[in-house]
């Protein structure tokens, strides 16, 4: 979290992290087109030509303010594909809270476990330990025919415990719940922390 | 503290007749912003501009420099844009006409940014405190405010 007092602005980053082609761009793509242009800045993304994520995608939401101060949401994705790993390691720097978008097919339950690995040893790295990371896990697609049980996927990752969302972001649903919870978990650290 | 960083970007942008000349921190917080460019959105700004420099600083130490803290120039056809790290937390950020001469741009941003080290060095200080957030009902206000934000919605 970053205040600006000079501003009276209050900065939250927030990092979608997942395996590749899990949905972590859709979901901003979602929030982007269904939220007033008054609340919401351009989307952003660094891509490569074949439209997969290069370096980050970014939106930033910014409401009125509060108690003087205006919230102001800066949402990121980082590319998922393995070979990447040097720019997710530069996007989580700074985040106060991480959205862990999971593929829920069959066949990518052993991706999602290797992106939690990825992720974890990228935040210790950063000298952020994990374990304290406000973190909610989005398992996505389940529009899709084939796809694992929620909580066998939440078992796999490591994620019992941690509040998790079914959802479908080309379709919207549980997008806007799991960018509700993740901004509620990390203010929520942040008071704990005063 | 805030009006000493004030007074350096404006006199940065003065001096090279910059479009825009900026303050964040190395993660692409928007900490100052002093623009006549209406259409950019220096939030943005920030934030890509963080991107690069961590980008080239990496890049940097997998070819051997071992603290790497350069500055990252980008000439354009009619705007150009010289990004300089400070004390390694922070980026200066100037957006100047492509006519300027870049050496000019350079100077003077050095300059700046080495007036700027002392200050943010103790910006830095103060960011390490905790930052109090205005009530303990904030949470509630905000997740109010989000809601209405998200729940007016159509098509949800």
């Amino acid at each position: 979290m970053f205040i600006n007092w000079k501003l009276r602005e209050i900065n939250l980053k927030i990092v979608y992290y997942g395996p590749a082609l899990s949905g972590k761009t859709t979901n901003l793509q979602y929030i982007h087109a269904k939220t007033s242009p008054s609340i919401r800045g351009e989307l952003v993304s660094l891509k490569t030509r074949g439209d997969r994520t290069l370096y980050f995608d970014f939106l930033q939401l910014e409401l009125g303010q509060i108690a003087g101060l205006k919230p102001r949401f800066n949402l990121y994705t980082v590319p998922g594909q393995v070979y990447y790993v040097g720019s997710r390691k530069l996007v989580l720097q700074g985040a106060d809270g991480v959205v862990f978008v999971a593929d829920s097919q069959w066949d990518r339950l052993r991706a999602n476990v290797e992106a939690m690995r990825d992720m974890e040893e990228n935040l210790r790295a950063l000298g952020c330990d994990p374990r304290v990371m406000p973190l909610v896990l989005q398992c996505n697609k389940r529009d899709l025919p084939n796809v694992a049980p929620v909580t066998l996927i939440q078992q796999q990752v490591g994620c019992n415990g941690v509040p998790c969302f079914a959802s479908s972001a080309i379709q919207g649903i549980g997008v806007f719940d799991t960018l509700k919870a993740i901004i509620n978990l990390v203010v929520a650290r942040t008071q704990k922390q005063l | 503290m805030a009006d000493e960083i004030a007074q350096i970007l404006v006199h940065l942008r003065r001096a090279t007749e910059a479009e825009c000349v900026l303050l964040a921190d190395i993660s692409g917080q928007l900490i100052d912003a002093h623009s006549r460019m209406r259409e950019v959105d220096p939030v943005l700004v920030a934030t890509l501009a963080a991107g690069d420099v961590a980008a080239m600083a990496e890049l940097a130490r997998q070819v051997g420099e071992e603290s790497p803290r350069g500055a990252v120039l980008h000439e354009g056809a009619h705007k150009s844009i010289y990004l300089v790290n400070v004390a390694g937390s922070f980026i200066l950020i100037v957006v100047f006409q492509a006519e300027t001469p870049v050496g000019l741009v350079r100077l003077m941003a050095g300059r700046a940014a080495e007036r700027l080290q002392a200050l943010v060095a103790r910006y830095e200080e103060q960011l390490a405190w905790p930052q109090t957030l205005p009530t303990t009902n904030f949470r509630t206000a905000l997740m109010d405010e989000l809601e209405k934000a998200l729940g007016e919605l159509p098509g949800r």
